[in-house]
């Protein structure tokens, strides 16, 4: 008896790889790849949106993969090593130089250029949107899917009750914070603790005059005097007045994913986060939350985009079939109507103008005019952060920030060390000029 | 004398108390967390029950199930639950073929190159399973099982803990027992089946215990051999509610979905708690 058994599982083990593998079909199989940053039921929301594709699509089955963060997607692309998976991921938009290195993507350019009416394509992008997908000599090379920007949240009723004017900039930001403060209640928070402040930074280098990159991912732009300013300027709303700061807020800034908390239980008048986090604090407020432009500059408002793209993955294997069909995969999902549902579904900002007409984004703008505000400011929105070695380059803008924002090194000498760490970028960009 | 011995054992049982509740308290922490209402952060009022900035007086102001409700919205939670199950149960079930066979042969055989094979085998026990992790890869879609339930299972078959615990219960086990059922007739199988097997119960439930929870709480392997939904486990669809990286963490859904997934284990623990128990007093596992 036991040993039938035995034998039927020795068996079964070695025939069940065999049938499993003879499930193959002629159909082009797409393995699509995306990551999640913000909360509610957004799996199976791009699951529903692959689904409509699959249907549409006779001949093309997408198989979506929910591979976790942006770090745990770019882990199993590594991880699948020689023998990619892969065809389409979403990652984040910033990765382009580094895909283009590696030489594992196709530029979405080569797609675009076959279109009936490839400028009504990209025209219909909002073009700070396109701003991360295009390399130094304007060829696009992947489509935004899920962006965000930095925005400025206040509470509405706050500032209607003392009368007290939205912040257009700087100035007024801080005068804004200062009438607003209490003993439990911080005029701003800015999230820069914890020891990635690059992306709020980059918002305010904007606002100062000079953003961190531009189109030439061999030029970082760390020691000018906007960053100097910048950095000072954020310090500042740190440090407490005796010590010559603005005292608006915790010495060091706020913690990313506690700033929004704070701000929804009135501990914060106003607050600087994504403009993902918009739909969470709609959700939970029980006071009126307000969107302006961030007003991260002494001249008035700026921002940062944010967020993850869609890339077309080819190890050299693959067919023009497939290609096609990969493309025809990201097209759709960049559509106006899968943008128009998916800025409502994900708070994320729908990135093609169109689609801002279109149902269910067009109730909601009208119901809530807080979502427009996170796309008219795509006015005064700069590229993200985006050079060759950006890994690198970002650990040594990261540190050297939470240096200076942290008190650790003094504000006196914040020139100098902005100048060190810029020398040490330009060590790693030397090799690419 | 005996009043002596009974002030000892108080103090003994104070201490016990104190140090089991230290282990309850991250517990008894995601059980709060997990149904306070979401804009109310720890740092308002008292961490353990208190009251939200308006409502002073109100107690219950603080509790909400709106936290699981949102946690069970986010992924087919069952579908996922299916896949645990199974993997824990195909993973245990030729477990325990391969270690008493194994474990057997190591106790009671004499062959040569005996000790450096049980060698090799312990070898296993000190080499971290990431290290393996792009090797196990490649070999799962060789075998072309890669993104199924198969696959979750396949690397965890042979075990070198169980082998190594088998085969010292074995040795335990006097050979005159298994000599005289070979008087009787019985073959090697019977003999195992018959005799060791049932006087090594309690070593099967405790090594049971310790494979069904490293299973069950395994993450990296089944999230990168497995990329449908269809055959993920559970812990792959928690990471769902932690990647919330742009916007923060929801820590109330967290906890929530948290304890939707450990319950399983716990209600299991529960039932079978002095089992668990007596098991592992007997086999010295800790």
């Amino acid at each position: 008896m036991m040993r039938r058994t035995l034998l039927m599982l020795v068996v079964l083990v070695c025939v069940l790889p065999v049938a499993i593998g003879i499930s193959a079909q002629d159909d082009i199989t797409l393995d699509f790849y995306f990551p999640t940053a913000v909360d509610g039921p957004i799996v199976s929301t791009i699951e529903g949106y692959v689904a409509q594709f699959n249907e549409a699509n006779p001949g093309i089955t997408v198989v979506p993969s929910y591979t976790g963060s942006y770090t745990q997607t770019r882990d199993t692309i590594v991880a699948e090593g020689m023998e990619p998976i892969v065809d389409v991921a979403v990652m984040l938009s910033t990765d382009l130089y580094s895909f283009i290195q590696e030489e594992t993507i196709v530029p979405a350019q080569s797609f675009i250029d076959t279109m009936d009416d490839p400028a009504a394509f990209v025209d219909d992008f909002f073009p700070a949107m396109l701003l991360n997908s295009r390399d130094a000599d304007g060829t696009i090379w992947s489509i935004p899917f899920q962006r965000s920007s930095v925005a400025l949240y206040y509470n509405a009723d706050l500032f209607e009750a003392e009368g007290i004017a939205v912040p257009t900039n700087t100035e007024e930001l801080i005068a804004a914070a200062q009438a607003l403060q209490t003993e439990d209640r911080a005029g701003l928070l800015i999230p820069v603790a914890g020891g990635f402040p690059t992306w709020m930074y980059q918002a305010f280098a904007a606002g100062f005059g000079q953003p961190l990159t531009a189109e030439d991912p061999s030029v970082v732009n760390f020691n000018s005097e906007a960053s100097l300013d910048a950095v000072t300027f954020l310090t500042l709303v740190g440090t407490s007045a005796e010590d010559g700061g603005y005292g608006v807020g915790p010495a060091g800034g706020s913690a990313w994913g506690e700033t929004p908390t704070a701000f929804l239980a009135g501990q914060a008048a106003m607050i600087y986060h994504t403009s993902g986090s918009l739909s969470n604090l709609l959700n939970n407020a029980d006071f009126t939350v307000g969107v302006a432009f961030a007003p991260s500059g002494p001249e008035g408002p700026a921002t940062v985009l944010g967020g993850g793209n869609m890339y077309i993955f080819d190890d050299g294997s693959k067919t023009q079939e497939e290609l096609d069909a990969a493309w025809a995969f990201v097209e759709f999902m960049s559509s106006p109507e899968i943008q128009s549902d998916w800025g409502v579904a994900s708070g994320y900002v729908a990135a093609r103008q169109s689609a801002w007409d279109m149902e269910p984004l067009a109730s909601r703008v009208e119901e809530f005019p807080q979502y427009g505000v996170t796309r008219d400011q795509l006015d005064v929105a700069v590229m993200e952060f985006s050079s060759y070695d950006s890994i690198n380059i970002d650990g040594i803008v990261n540190s050297t920030l939470s240096g200076i924002l942290s008190g650790e090194v003094p504000l006196e000498e914040a020139q100098a060390t902005l100048d060190t760490a810029q020398a040490q970028i330009d060590g790693l960009l030397d090799a690419y000029r | 004398m005996t009043s002596e011995r009974n002030r000892w054992s108080i103090v003994a049982d104070v201490l016990t108390g104190l140090l089991a509740l230290i282990w309850l308290l991250p517990l008894i922490f995601t059980i709060l967390m997990s149904l306070r209402p979401s804009n109310v952060p720890i740092t308002v009022g008292n961490i353990f029950i208190g009251c939200g900035p308006f409502e002073e007086l109100d107690v219950l102001c603080r509790f909400t199930l709106d936290n699981y409700y949102e946690a069970w919205l986010v992924a087919p939670w069952l579908q996922h639950l299916l896949t645990s199950v199974l993997v824990v149960i195909g993973v245990l079930g030729v477990q325990m073929i391969t270690m008493t066979l194994a474990g057997y042969a190591f106790a009671k055989l004499r062959f040569r190159g005996r000790g450096l094979l049980l060698g090799f085998i312990l070898l296993q026990l000190m080499i971290p399973t990431g290290v393996l992790l792009v090797q196990n890869l490649t070999l799962v879609r060789e075998l072309g099982v890669f993104d199924t339930r198969w696959a979750l299972m396949m690397p965890y078959w042979g075990t070198a803990f169980g082998v190594l615990l088998i085969r010292q219960t074995f040795r335990g086990v006097p050979t005159d027992l298994e000599e005289a059922a070979r008087i009787d007739g019985a073959n090697t199988l019977q003999i195992l089946a018959r005799v060791y097997v049932p006087l090594s119960l309690p070593t099967y439930v405790a090594f049971a215990l310790v494979s069904i929870s490293a299973r069950w709480n395994e993450f990296l392997w089944p999230f990168i051999a497995t990329r449908t939904a269809e055959v993920r486990p559970l812990t792959v669809a928690l990471n769902q509610l932690y990647q919330t990286t742009e916007v923060g963490a929801q820590y109330g859904e967290l906890m929530a979905g948290t304890l939707l997934v450990i319950a399983p284990l716990v209600v299991l623990f529960l039932l079978f708690q002095r089992r668990f128990i007596e098991s592992f007093a007997s086999s010295g596992i800790k």
